[in-house]
C-alpha cells in the first residue's frame, strides 16, 4: 500500500515540525479547535451510521434506501430529502447512511486485525531482530512490492466477493503498512535507557517486550490506525466504484457514486454527495491521526 | 526485440550499479531484490491455483468429461465452448500440474522463451501484442502526471518552507473573511453553481497566501496539500470529469489520440486524466519536500552561506532544495505502486484504453494467465526502481550503506 510514501511524508513532517513548532502560538489554538471538529464529524458519522444499523428505518429521518418514489426521480437535494433521489426516486441519503454499514465495517475490522497481527510482527521483528527480523522484512517487502489495488483485485476476483473475502484481501494490506511502522518504532523505544536498565537487571526479554516496549510504542499504533482506517475506507471505496468488492444487493459508498456516475448529467449529487462525505470522514481520521502522532511524540522534550 | 533492448538496458544498469556501489554491497541488494520477485511471482502463482472454484463445481466439471480445475478456462472461453477447447486450454495453462510446476512452466515461458502467452484465450491475442498498443498511453499518463506533480509540488513546497520561518502578513486579517463574503454574494447573486463557488473561495484563500506570506501562509498551503491527500482519487476524477467533460464541453471523452495524430490532438486526449492522478501525487511530494526542506534549512551551513551574503534564492535553490532531491526521488520511486493503483482507477472512469483498463477486463475474465504475467510485471518494475534508487542513493550518500542494518 504505498501511502508507505504518505506516511513517509507524515513522518518526516512531523518531524520537521515538532523542531520548527511554537506550542504557544496562536496556530495550536487553532488547530485543537480543527482537532475537535474533525473528532466531532467522526463521532456523528459513526453515530448516523450505528443508528440506521439498530433502528432501521423507523428512524425519523430514514426511509428504505429502496423505496420507489414516482415524484422525485433522479431529483436533486431538497429539504426532505437532503442528499437528493436516485434513478427510481430513492432515498440517497438513506442509502448513504446504510452503505456506511459496510464501508466503515470493513475498515474498522481489517483495522483491528492489522494491529494485532501487523502490530505483533513489527513489535517481535524490532526487538528481537535476528532470524525473525530479517523474515519480517521478506514478508513485507513481498507484500509491499505489489501495488495495493492491484492485490486487492486479484484475491477478490480469484476468491469471491464476499465481505470475509474483501477483509481478507484489505487486511493483507493493512499488515505489511502497519509491521513497518510498528518495527520502526520499536526499533527505537528498544534502544532506550529504560530497556537497557531493564535487560541488565535482568528482566525476561518476552517480559521486557510486554511491559516496556509495547505500551511506548502503543502511542505511535494507535495514531497509524486512525490513518490506516482512512486508506482503508478509500481502498474499500474504490474497490465498490470498480463493482468489485461486495456483491449487490448490499449498498456500499462506493457503489452509490458508481450507480450516480452512469447517468451523470442527471444525478451529479448520487457522485456528489458520498463522494463528500468519503472526504469528509478520511480528512477527518487522516487530521486526528496527524495531530495524535505529534501529541504523541515525546522526544525525551522533558528531561 | 522490445524485450531483447530491455534486457540490455537491466544489463547495462546492473554494470553501472555494481560499479558504483561495490561488488559486495550490489550483490546483497540485487539479490534480495531477485529474491523478493520470486516470491511474489510464486505468491501469485500459488495464490492462482486455490481458485478452482468449489467442490461442487469441480465435481460438476468432472462429470463434464473435463479436468476438475478447468473452471478458469470456462470462465474464458463462454459456457459454449465444447469439451475439447477446454481440455487443450487446461493443457496449455498447465492447469493440472501442481502449484511448484506450474509456477516453474510459467517462468520458462516468460524468461527463457520469452513469451508473455495470450492476452485473452478466446480470441488468441497476444499479450505483447496488447502491450505495444496500450502501453503507450499508460506510460504517457504516468508521464505526463507525474510532470504535472512535480510542476506543482516543487514550487510550492519551496515557497512553503521559505514562508514557514517568516513572520507574515503586511495584509490586515479582515481581508480574507471580506474576500470570501464578497465571492459568495457575487455567487448567490450571479447564479454561479457551487462547484465553482467552491473553487473560487478556494482560490481566494490561495491569493490570499500568497499576498500575506509567512506562517499562514505556509500552514495554508499545507492543510491544502492534506485535504487533496484525503480526496480518493476516484472521486476526484468523477468530479473533474463532470466539471470539465460532462457540464463543459472543455475536455472530450473521445479517446487516446497518439503523437502521430499531432501534439495538440494527443494532449488534448489526455490531460484530464494526467491531471487527476497528478493531482493524487502533488501532496505526497509536496508535504516532503516541504519537511524535508525545513529541516534543511536549520542546519548550520545555511547560516553559513547567509552570512557570507549569498542571496535567499541562492541559499534555497542550490544549499536546501539540492539534499532534498534525493529524498524526493526516493519517493517517487515508491509512489510507482500509487501510480498503478491509481491508473487503473483513472482509466477506469476516462475510458482510456490502457493496460490499466486491460487489467480489469482481464480480471472479469478471468484471464488469470496474462494477469499473472502483468502483476509480476509491474512488480519487477516497482522492486527494480527501487533497489536502482537505493543504489543509487548509496552512490550519492555513503552513509546509507554504514546505517544499512536498520
Amino acid at each position: 500500500m504505498t501511502n508507505v510514501a504518505q506516511e513517509i511524508a507524515v513522518e518526516s513532517q512531523h518531524a520537521a515540525e515538532a523542531q520548527a513548532a511554537d506550542p504557544e502560538s496562536k496556530g495550536a489554538k487553532k488547530r485543537n479547535t480543527l482537532f475537535a471538529v474533525a473528532v466531532g464529524w467522526l463521532v456523528l458519522v459513526f453515530s448516523v451510521v450505528l443508528l440506521g444499523w439498530i433502528f432501521g428505518d423507523s428512524l425519523p429521518f430514514l426511509r428504505d434506501p429502496d423505496g420507489i418514489n414516482q415524484d422525485a426521480l433522479n431529483a436533486g437535494p431538497s429539504w426532505k430529502y437532503p442528499f437528493g433521489n436516485a434513478s427510481f426516486g430513492e432515498d440517497v441519503f438513506s442509502q448513504v447512511v446504510e452503505g456506511g454499514r459496510v464501508s466503515l465495517r470493513i475498515a474498522t475490522v481489517v483495522t483491528a486485525l492489522g494491529i494485532v497481527i501487523g502490530g505483533a510482527m513489527g513489535l517481535f521483528a524490532g526487538y528481537y531482530r535476528g532470524l525473525v527480523d530479517s523474515l519480517v522484512r521478506l514478508v513485507i517487502n513481498v507484500m509491499l512490492s505489489i501495488p495495493a489495488l492491484l492485490l486487492v483485485i486479484f484475491i477478490v476476483t480469484i476468491r469471491d466477493q464476499s465481505e470475509i473475502t474483501v477483509i481478507f484481501a484489505l487486511t493483507l494490506l493493512a499488515i505489511p503498512a502497519l509491521a513497518r511502522i510498528v518495527r520502526a518504532s520499536t526499533l527505537q523505544v528498544a534502544d532506550r535507557e529504560f530497556v537497557k536498565a531493564a535487560e541488565v537487571l535482568g528482566v525476561k526479554r518476552s517480559k521486557i517486550l510486554l511491559r516496556e516496549v509495547t505500551p511506548n510504542v502503543m502511542p505511535t499504533l494507535i495514531s497509524f490506525a486512525f490513518l490506516t482506517t482512512g486508506i482503508i475506507i478509500v481502498v474499500e471505496g474504490t474497490l465498490s466504484f470498480l463493482g468489485l468488492s461486495v456483491e449487490p444487493p448490499t449498498i456500499t459508498w462506493g457503489k452509490i457514486i458508481a450507480e450516480g456516475r452512469i447517468k451523470f448529467a442527471d444525478t451529479p449529487h448520487m457522485v456528489a454527495m458520498p463522494g463528500l462525505i468519503i472526504f469528509l470522514t478520511v480528512l477527518s481520521l487522516n487530521f486526528v491521526g496527524d495531530q495524535l502522532l505529534k501529541r504523541f511524540d515525546i522526544r525525551e522534550a522533558s528531561l | 526485440m522490445i524485450l531483447v533492448l530491455v534486457l540490455l538496458v537491466v544489463l547495462a544498469l546492473v554494470a553501472w550499479i555494481v560499479y558504483a556501489a561495490g561488488p559486495k554491497f550490489a550483490l546483497k541488494r540485487l539479490g534480495g531484490a531477485v529474491l523478493v520477485l520470486v516470491l511474489v511471482t510464486f505468491g501469485v502463482s500459488a495464490m492462482l491455483s486455490f481458485t478452482s472454484g468449489e467442490e461442487s463445481t469441480r465435481q460438476a466439471l468432472e462429470d463434464l468429461g473435463v479436468s476438475r480445475n478447468a473452471q478458469p478456462c470456462v470462465t474464458a472461453l463462454g459456457t459454449g465452448a465444447s469439451v475439447e477447447n477446454v481440455n487443450q486450454c487446461v493443457d496449455d495453462r498447465n492447469l493440472d500440474d501442481n502449484v511448484v510446476v506450474q509456477y516453474a512452466k510459467w517462468a520458462k515461458q516468460i524468461v527463457v522463451d520469452r513469451d508473455l502467452g495470450l492476452a485473452f484465450y478466446k480470441n488468441g491475442e497476444k499479450l505483447s501484442d496488447t502491450m505495444e498498443q496500450r502501453l503507450p498511453r499508460t506510460a504517457w499518463l504516468f508521464l505526463y502526471s507525474q510532470l504535472t506533480a512535480l510542476l506543482l509540488a516543487i514550487p510550492l513546497g519551496i515557497w512553503s518552507a521559505y514562508q514557514a520561518g517568516r513572520g507574515s502578513g503586511r495584509l490586515p486579517k479582515w481581508v480574507l473573511p471580506a474576500g470570501v463574503g464578497v465571492l459568495l454574494l457575487i455567487g448567490i447573486f450571479g447564479g454561479f453553481r457551487l462547484t465553482s463557488l467552491f473553487a473560487l473561495i478556494i482560490a481566494a484563500a490561495a491569493v490570499y497566501s500568497i499576498f500575506a506570506g509567512g506562517r499562514l501562509a505556509d500552514n495554508n498551503t499545507n492543510f491544502l496539500a492534506f485535504a487533496l491527500l484525503s480526496i480518493p482519487v476516484f472521486v476526484l476524477g468523477e468530479t473533474l470529469r463532470y466539471a470539465f467533460a460532462i457540464e463543459r464541453d472543455i475536455y472530450q471523452l473521445t479517446g487516446y489520440q497518439p503523437w502521430s495524430a499531432g501534439a495538440g490532438e494527443h494532449i488534448k486526449s489526455i490531460w484530464l486524466p494526467a491531471l487527476v492522478l497528478g493531482l493524487a501525487a502533488t501532496p505526497v511530494y509536496l508535504r516532503l519536500l516541504r519537511a524535508d526542506m525545513i529541516q534543511n534549512l536549520q542546519q548550520d551551513f545555511v547560516s553559513v552561506a547567509k552570512a557570507k551574503g549569498m542571496s535567499n534564492t541562492h541559499i534555497l535553490l542550490r544549499h536546501v532544495l539540492r539534499p532534498s532531491t534525493v529524498t524526493l526521488i526516493t519517493v517517487l520511486g515508491l509512489n510507482i505502486a500509487q501510480l498503478v493503483n491509481g491508473a487503473i482507477v483513472v482509466e477506469f472512469i476516462y475510458d482510456l484504453d490502457g493496460m490499466g483498463s486491460y487489467l480489469i477486463a482481464a480480471f472479469a475474465r478471468r484471464e488469470f494467465f496474462a494477469v499473472q504475467t502483468i502483476v509480476a510485471l509491474v512488480a519487477a518494475l516497482f522492486i527494480f526502481t527501487n533497489t536502482l534508487i537505493d543504489v543509487l542513493y548509496t552512490a550519492v550518500d555513503p552513509r546509507v550503506k554504514a546505517d544499512d542494518d536498520r
